[in-house]
């Protein structure tokens, strides 16, 4: 008779503190942090978890205790002088008032920090190893380094305690400094904080016995750990059992948050985020492993998307906090949907790693289908009703028009969407055809249900021209008719596939291919890797310095690996410029970007990846009967104010184009562009 | 002494036996005293012009047919009996038979056009369908055996228009006098009777008589297990049906297909009782699915419940205890006390609580709680609201009863909804916690009355610790167990339903609502708040109070339609042709509304628990939370 959820909403009491259910956020980095203090950004992202009924909010991931873990310029929190403190009173204020739980957490990167930033001050390390990510060659930590150090994480804990955090948690994983003392990997000393385990642990029991005495025994202190580094010659499951049963037997702690793998190059990145080229809650069993060896509890995160997922984990015994922190950021109110048992309406993190891959690339993480994430001030959750009801048609049932559709439809407007296709989802649906991203189906998929459940009128099948559209007499039309393959300007590109062709499956990859890549996202490597894993020798040639030049950090890792074991042959730096045949062959031209020198390869199979260019005949058919002829006021539109442009006082309807009818980009812009427009018409 | 007189007499002479053999089998029931008998039959006429009357009335056309059959035969048989029987044949007595007989030839003719126009198909056929000719012929036998008194014409009996007459005079009087005692006339009798000897002599007083009769746990035999077990005025008042199925109607299980027929089984139980010889007399709709079962053949001595020979278990069990055809019921007949009675035996003595019914039983009797939760779960859901604790407040002014619903989902949000109105109202209150049992409504209805007495015991004994005034509940189960259920064990408190204390702090003015925009919501009556209760009105006045359209469904107020949760029906899950919510949500769909407002859990997970849902469903308290957080935000701007 018990329902799955009925696990996740029993409070869990440590200490003094209790949290309401046990659905958490862990610590993480999110760019939001500015001059390293947590100002309104942060706050209203984190704010907005706790009103959608999470348990606990774990804030100030890779924070820095002292200011030789430079962050600042990173989008951190700097923890290392009292000017944090009524920072941390006004965000524990406004998540506590919504009834959620919130603790800090306090690090230092150690090697994995970069140098030449902030105070420019000396990377230190456990020894003296560069680290491969960042590039920064650590010094080794001195005796007073240590003793600094120690003493840093102590008044770091009592100044969450000053401000209202109801806990403090060492961040002792993903090989910032603390694992740097703990792995064998990184840790060569041969003083007394190195060299055996309890050795290569001093450094961490000595920073939990600072934070008590400085914070108190009431204080929650707890420490975010690796159950297994999952690398030849790493900490091993063996050792961090050991080591948490340590720490727990000896009250040094009050909970543990176990994760597994840890980070110290690009290909431990995904293994320690794993997305969606992994299962559902792939190292939960380190976790539960450590549970059954203490009696503290522990807290998990790592690829647990779906509350079912979460109660099972919780339910069965394995762990005791489950934190959803990905999935928070995809959709704040996971929580609040259950209770309503609205669970299908849960925006689901589909484990694209946009968020951590485009924290690494452009400093601010944002969510691959979560436009609002991050932008709390500027897009709302609930949108308000419009005060006139507009009939609005949109053309094209791909992101940008799902989107379009859903948040019309929200403030009351009467929605006609028309979509060509017999399904929606436009060119997700070929991105869910590659290789390990099936999972992005479930971006469309939601999109899709939630039109549905507005009652927007869903047009499939339906080519909507001029004739069709005006006939809705609409106040408003959206074009969001999306593009088609561009082809680079390459002589010969007739010859060519497009990487649509092949992921369609329109066109079967052939023996020998050569894939050209002048865009540097995901669409190349995803039809690389296709092809390759259906039996085709491939060579991957860019314009770009290297594959996947604009793919974040995890992603382009495992497509790094994955495309290494197909054997395929990266030649960077090159353009393609012709193409023709030859016999019943085809020759790629390339030429090198830097020098002009011209190659020519043989093959069976040219595709280019360029992006795409807009269908736009709709939208040029229509733009002189609208009002605003297709302008958009962009001061209006970053503002949030309504459009009201009047180029054509005869116009009847206004007129607009989002996602790649306008150019070319990618599901999170086509979102941003299509909700940042909708909600104020 | 005249040839109508002779019959007449005749007639009433066997009628007078019959009514001995009836009363004897009548009394074959538990003793439960007669009372004064003079004092008892005293109150028959104000009970039947009063209370009979109000139900009859509903159905208009039966009413009329009933004046004129009924009143002109009561009227015409005295007359009869004072010209023909005692030959006082002054004029205006034979005037006052002539036109007592032309009223009821007319009542006679009345009940003929609706039997042979389509008659309702709730109404028994049978001898039923005999009934009217019988009015008729005594109506015109007797008119025209008393027209010669006037003296101005004859009456040869042995001429053609007398021997035409007799055969009529002899089958209406038959019919009609000793049929009294055993033909569709009993209902006559045995009504009257049981009007004077009703088991519930509390339901005349004008009361809603809904508490069910504590049972004492030290008899030799828990419950009803043979008809003799049952009262002797439970026998009489199972004979006194007259089979209009008006309870058939009203019944949500006979309409979803179930195996229950209210009409029929009253009839069961009369047949069980009396034994055989009756079982013809039945000629109405069967138990659904139960079609091939026929007449109940057990012997006086053998269980009612059971067959071959008794009843079947399911139409026991699939009963939700709405109360529907008792509301119905112009005999002023108690089903649900029979149900509750052999339920008691069924789970007492024998064990056999079916389904999950005996589950959540045996998960109450281990924890309280009847979804098997242990009690300091009771406010997990809300560790974020900081209830106040009646353990630590000790005195209070209300105490928020939170029900088994504080382990739902669905129920903790309406919870949520009623904390936030509370608060919002300024309300001191707090909450058992983990102090709080389950009150024992499913055990109760589920025959379990051990188990419920021991329930309210330890329910009274914490209550006892604390001094407040008053207790709400969103629950209408609770509200009727605390209400009128405890006080048989010293727990009397003063409890009120959440919207009739929300209601009355909007009158009070501690609490303003702003008109929301909602859509129109039609409202569903829980039958433990409406035909329990009697609160039909405050959940309909709070939906006005948000400035929301309301339309009625067909079947609202003291007739509305169960949701099928009632009585442990959802536990003992009988299968059935439909599924009761079904039946409701479509009749809910039908008044065109956009949602349908709920004050009860139980009816809550019912209704949303149609598949398809064509309306959503809102418990009244999240209706009025919104026009709350509505009012906060337009006095924030």
């Amino acid at each position: 008779m018990h329902n799955p959820s009925d696990a996740l909403l029993k409070p869990l009491t440590i200490k003094n503190v209790t949290i309401r259910n046990r659905i958490m956020s862990t610590a993480h980095s999110s760019g939001f942090v500015q001059g390293g203090l947590p100002r309104e950004q942060y706050r209203r992202y984190q704010e907005e978890k706790a009103k959608g009924g999470i348990g606990m909010t774990m804030i100030a991931g890779t924070s820095s205790v002292t200011p030789d873990s430079p962050n600042k310029e990173a989008g951190h929190v700097d923890i290392s002088t009292d000017e944090i403190i009524p920072y941390f009173q006004e965000l524990a204020k406004v998540i506590r008032r919504h009834g959620a739980a919130v603790m800090a957490q306090l690090g230092h990167m150690g090697r994995r920090a970069i140098w030449d930033r902030d105070y420019w001050l000396p990377i230190i390390s456990a020894s003296t190893i560069r680290e491969p990510t960042n590039h920064s060659f650590p010094k080794a930590a001195e005796d007073w380094d240590i003793r600094r150090l120690v003493k840093g994480f102590g008044e770091g804990a009592l100044r969450c305690k000053q401000g209202d955090m109801q806990g403090a948690e060492i961040g002792g994983a993903y090989m910032h400094l603390v694992e740097q003392f703990m792995s064998p990997l990184s840790n060569r000393r041969t003083d007394k904080y190195g060299g055996n385990l309890e050795n290569r642990t001093r450094f961490l029991v000595e920073i939990l016995e600072s934070m008590r005495a400085h914070a108190g025994d009431d204080f929650v202190i707890g420490v975010r750990i690796s159950g297994d580094e999952l690398r030849k010659g790493g900490l091993t499951q063996d050792e961090a059992l050991i080591v948490c049963r340590d720490l727990a037997e000896r009250g040094l702690v009050d909970y543990l948050s176990v994760m597994g793998g840890e980070a110290q190059d690009h290909i431990s990145h995904p293994t320690a985020m794993p997305g969606m080229s992994y299962p559902v809650a792939p190292f939960l069993y380190l976790a539960s492993a450590v549970k059954q060896e203490v009696d503290v509890p522990i807290f998990h995160a790592q690829r647990i998307t779906d509350v079912r997922t979460a109660a099972r984990a919780i339910a069965d015994g394995h762990i005791d906090m489950v934190a959803m922190t990905r999935p928070h950021m995809a959709d704040p109110y996971i929580v609040n949907k259950m209770k309503d048992g609205r669970e299908e309406d849960i925006r689901p993190c589909v484990g694209a790693n946009y968020c951590i891959d485009r924290f690494y690339i452009r400093g601010q993480a944002r969510c691959l289908h979560n436009p609002a994430m991050g932008r709390e001030r500027e897009i709302p959750y609930v949108f308000s009703p419009a005060e006139k009801k507009k009939k609005v048609v949109v053309v094209g049932a791909g992101p940008s028009g799902l989107e379009a559709a859903r948040v019309c439809k929200s403030r009351g407007h009467e929605v006609v969407l028309f979509e060509r296709e017999a399904v929606t989802g436009g060119q997700i649906n070929l991105a869910a055809k590659a290789p390990r991203h099936e999972a992005l189906a479930n971006v469309a998929q939601w999109l899709d249900l939630q039109v549905r459940k507005l009652g927007v009128d869903v047009r499939l099948e339906t080519e909507a021209d001029q004739g069709a559209v005006l006939g809705e007499n609409p106040d408003i039309v959206i074009v969001a008719t999306g593009g088609d393959p561009a082809t680079a300007g390459v002589k010969g590109a007739e010859h060519a596939a497009s990487t649509w062709d092949i992921l369609s499956g329109t066109v079967a990859p052939a023996e020998h291919v050569v894939i050209y890549d002048d865009n540097g996202e995901h669409q190349a490597p995803q039809c690389a890797e296709f092809m390759a894993s259906h039996g085709a020798k491939v060579e991957f040639v860019t314009h770009d310095r290297a594959m996947g030049q604009d793919i974040g950090l995890t992603e382009a890792a495992l497509y790094r690996k994955n495309l290494y074991k197909l054997d395929i042959l990266f030649t960077p730096d090159q353009k393609l410029i012709e193409i023709y045949p030859e016999g019943n062959r085809l020759v790629a031209v390339l030429q090198n970007a830097y020098t002009d020198e011209e190659e020519e390869r043989v093959a069976d199979q040219i595709v280019i990846e360029n992006g795409t260019l807009p269908r736009e005949r709709l939208y040029f058919g229509l733009k002189e009967q609208s009002s605003n002829q297709g302008e958009v006021d962009l001061h209006a539109l970053i503002a949030g104010r309504a459009q009201s442009v009047v180029n054509n006082p005869d116009g009847a309807f206004q007129l607009f184009r989002v996602g790649d009818a306008v150019t070319s980009r990618n599901i999170h812009g086509s979102l941003y562009e299509a909700v940042r427009l909708c909600k104020d018409l | 002494m005249t040839v109508p007189g002779v019959l007449f007499l005749i007639g009433l002479i066997i009628a007078g036996g019959g009514a001995v053999r009836r009363i004897l089998l009548w009394r074959r029931g538990r003793s439960d005293g007669t009372g004064g008998i003079l004092a008892a039959l005293a109150t028959v006429p104000a009970r039947y012009f009063r209370d009979v009357h109000t139900v009859v009335v509903r159905d208009g056309r039966a009413a009329r047919m009933h004046i004129f059959a009924g009143g002109g035969f009561v009227a015409t048989c005295v007359l009869i009996f004072v010209v023909h029987v005692l030959g006082a044949t002054a004029p205006v007595f034979v005037l006052a038979t002539l036109l007592g007989a032309g009223v009821m030839g007319l009542g006679a003719a009345m009940a003929w056009r609706r039997r042979r126009s389509g008659r309702p198909s709730r109404l028994s056929g049978g001898p039923y369908d005999l009934l009217p000719y019988a009015l008729g012929a005594f109506a015109v036998f007797y008119f025209a055996g008393t027209v010669p008194l006037l003296g101005e014409s004859d009456l040869d009996w042995r001429g053609p228009m007398g021997l035409a007459l007799l055969p009529l005079g002899v089958f209406g009087t038959a019919f009609l006098l000793p049929g009294l005692t055993i033909g569709p006339m009993r209902h006559a009798f045995a009504g009257a009777a049981h009007l004077a000897f009703h088991p519930r002599a509390e339901r005349f007083g004008g009361e809603r008589a809904v508490t069910l009769k504590p049972l004492d746990l030290e008899a030799e035999k828990l419950g009803v297990e043979t008809p003799q077990d049952f009262t002797w005025r439970q026998i009489l008042s199972y004979d006194a049906c007259v089979q209009c199925g008006r309870c058939e109607d009203a019944c949500p299980v006979y309409a979803a297909g179930g195996p229950l027929n209210p009409k029929k089984l009253i009839f069961d139980l009369w047949a069980t009782s009396a034994g055989d010889p009756v079982a013809a007399d039945y000629a109405g709709h069967p138990y659904p699915g139960l079609e091939d079962a026929g007449a109940p053949t057990a012997a006086a001595g053998s269980p009612v419940i059971g067959r071959p020979g008794g009843i079947a278990e399911e139409t026991l069990w699939a009963c939700t205890t709405c109360r529907a055809c008792v509301e119905e019921c112009p005999m002023m007949i108690e089903h649900v006390d029979a149900v509750i009675d052999l339920r008691r035996f069924e789970t007492l003595e024998k064990g056999a609580t079916p389904d999950k019914g005996a589950v959540a039983l045996e998960t109450l009797a281990q924890t309280d709680t009847a979804s098997g939760r242990h009690r300091d779960e009771r406010l997990d859901w809300a560790s974020d609201l900081n209830l106040p604790l009646a353990r630590d407040r000790r005195r209070f002014d209300v105490l928020l009863w939170l029900g088994e619903n504080a382990f739902d989902l669905r129920g903790q949000k309406t919870l949520r909804a009623l904390i936030g109105v509370l608060r919002a109202g300024g309300v001191d209150f707090a909450v058992l916690g983990e102090e709080e049992r389950d009150v024992g409504d499913i055990a109760q209805r589920l025959g379990d009355e051990a188990g419920f007495q021991r329930l309210a015991e330890e329910n009274i004994a914490t209550l006892a610790k604390y001094q407040f005034n008053r207790i709400v509940t969103n629950d209408p189960h609770v509200l009727q167990a605390l209400k009128h259920e405890y006080p048989a064990f010293g727990g009397r408190y003063e409890v009120a339903h959440h919207t009739t204390f929300v209601s009355e702090l909007i009158e009070t003015d501690a609490l303003q609502l702003s008109p929301i925009d909602a859509g129109a919501v039609t409202y569903h009556d829980p039958c433990y708040l409406g035909r329990y209760n009697g609160e039909f009105d405050a959940p309909r006045a709070l939906i006005n109070a948000l400035g929301l359209q309301r339309p009625e469904m067909e079947r609202s107020g003291p007739r509305s339609f169960c949701c099928g949760w009632g009585g442990g029906a959802a536990l003992t899950d009988i299968p059935s042709k439909a599924r009761v919510p079904d039946l409701r949500m479509a009749q809910a769909k039908a008044t065109g509304a956009e949602s349908v407002a709920v004050a009860c859990p139980n009816c809550a997970v019912m209704l949303e628990g149609v598949t398809d849902a064509p309306l959503a469903v809102v418990d009244v308290i999240e209706l009025v939370a919104l026009a709350v957080t509505v009012g906060r935000a337009e006095a924030a701007a």
